[in-house]
């Protein structure tokens, strides 16, 4: 499977079709894998693909970063079905057109929840929450995909929502309340959940901004709750679910329930999902006359 | 015709986002026709509902608002035609992650409220007014901002002392 990947990257990286390959490789110990930059054919022989690469690349691709490149005509992407899903909604939101990538993929079997859990399989144990419920493990749209792509039925129910989020929805008011000021008692703002993330992409984060500071940023529970809901609400109709800010997360704080609730909101209220088409716009840039408004007075 | 003053333990401090065309006219109405209304809200014009940023409510709750209302045209009369459409949208969406976060959604108020309507505007305030009254000071939220809050020596004590 990725020898047939190694092979194609070397192929368009030798006749100049593609710039750069960024793929997966060989981390600093045998549980981690590596984002790598491929931009010599020589390099692809480093790449890995298989349950330990649980980075999501697409972040490379959103503009903060300023990748791709000037000057870079085409980025050759390796990504596992979830990734492509984040890449699918980058260019429903115009943060890249479809011609600046070339995908390749590959059937992906669930990663591992955080390498720490990696013990040299992965298994039931250790596989990540994600992956449970995962419709794209054949990818959606891919350049290049070895062998021949099976069809999927993918009209089921899309993504169960966790049963994290159920539970919290059971709970009273004030217990929810309780439960988020006792975890975000731990977050400092270390800002991971925002760097691992495909979708933030503001080139200035709002709380990066300080005339007028709108997020406090000391790490203050006050401070904390306004970050974390900002974050939620600009993930809203954008998030596809990857999970990486809870990996990410240094106080393993379960940040992506909000994204998983909210997620389930608008798939009621606008029946929208993300990361599944390239034409539909995400929910909140967009409105019909006829929408809900039944808590409005 | 004023309807007397009534006093209260509780006094709420409400704050108003309101669209400038619409519900910011009507309350201007409802002024120069001496209605009379709790006075607890504070109201911040801004040019449309679509302007209202989700970040200025939680910036009110932080800062120690009990309840906060929003209000702009009804759908179909916004004077920069969509505006209040892409506001609906984005406060629906607000209200439900509030809701997860354990905040209670009877503090949040969005209502259509045209220039035309100011006895509408004064029903509207009263209501949520007496509503958020009824549910006591946004407690748990102050004592995020403030931990420490109630054990700070109040002006009043410090002149008995």
């Amino acid at each position: 499977m990725i020898e047939q990947i190694r092979e194609k990257a070397r192929e368009l990286l030798e006749n100049g079709e593609l710039d750069v390959v960024i793929g997966y490789a060989e981390g600093s110990d045998p549980s981690r894998t590596t984002p790598i930059f491929c931009r010599k054919p020589e390099d692809t022989d480093k790449l890995v693909f298989d349950a330990r690469c649980v980075n999501s690349l697409p972040n490379y691709l959103n503009k903060r970063h300023e990748y791709p490149r000037k000057g870079w005509k085409k980025t050759g992407i390796i990504g596992k079905g979830c990734d492509i899903r984040a890449i699918t909604q980058l260019i429903a939101e115009n943060q890249l057109t479809r011609d600046e990538v070339y995908i390749f993929s590959a059937e992906c079997k669930g990663v591992v929840a955080h390498p720490e859990k990696w013990d040299g399989s992965l298994h039931e144990g250790n596989c990540a929450s994600k992956c449970s419920s995962c419709d794209v493990k054949i990818p959606l749209d891919t350049d290049f995909y070895p062998g021949e792509k099976p069809k999927v039925d993918r009209s089921g129910p899309y993504e169960v929502t966790a049963p994290a989020v159920t539970n919290l929805m059971k709970m009273e008011l004030d217990e929810r309340f309780a439960f988020w000021r006792d975890d975000f008692d731990r977050c400092f703002k270390c800002y991971a959940c925002r760097e691992v993330c495909p979708h933030c992409s503001c080139n200035i984060c709002i709380t990066d901004r300080t005339t007028p500071s709108w997020v406090d940023q000391a790490a203050h529970t006050k401070g904390v709750f306004g970050w974390h809901l900002t974050r939620a609400m600009h993930l809203v109709g954008r998030c596809t679910g990857c999970g990486e800010c809870t990996r990410a997360c240094p106080v393993d704080i379960q940040v992506d329930l909000f994204n998983q609730r909210m997620k389930e909101v608008i798939q009621e209220s606008f029946d929208y999902k993300s990361g599944y088409s390239m034409e539909v716009k995400p929910p909140l840039i967009t409105y019909q006359t006829d929408d809900r408004e039944d808590y409005i007075r | 015709m004023s309807k007397g003053i009534e006093r209260h333990d509780f006094e709420p401090r409400i704050m108003g986002f309101v669209c400038k065309w619409c519900t910011y006219s009507g309350a201007d109405l409802a002024g120069t026709s001496r209605m009379d209304y709790s006075p607890h809200v504070r109201m911040v014009r801004l040019p449309c509902s679509g302007r209202i940023d989700p970040q200025f409510i939680i910036k009110a709750f932080e800062q120690g608002a009990d309840g906060v209302i929003v209000s702009g045209c009804h759908p179909g009369d916004c004077h920069y035609n969509e505006g209040n459409y892409y506001a609906r949208r984005r406060n629906l969406a607000f209200r439900q992650l509030m809701e997860f976060n354990g905040i209670d959604i009877k503090r949040l108020e969005f209502s259509w409220i045209s220039a035309a309507e100011a006895i509408k505007f004064t029903q509207i305030i009263d209501k949520f007014t007496n509503r958020v009254r009824e549910l006591g000071p946004n407690q748990g939220y102050k004592e995020l901002c403030d931990p420490y809050a109630d054990r700070l020596v109040k002006p009043s004590e410090e002149s008995a002392a």
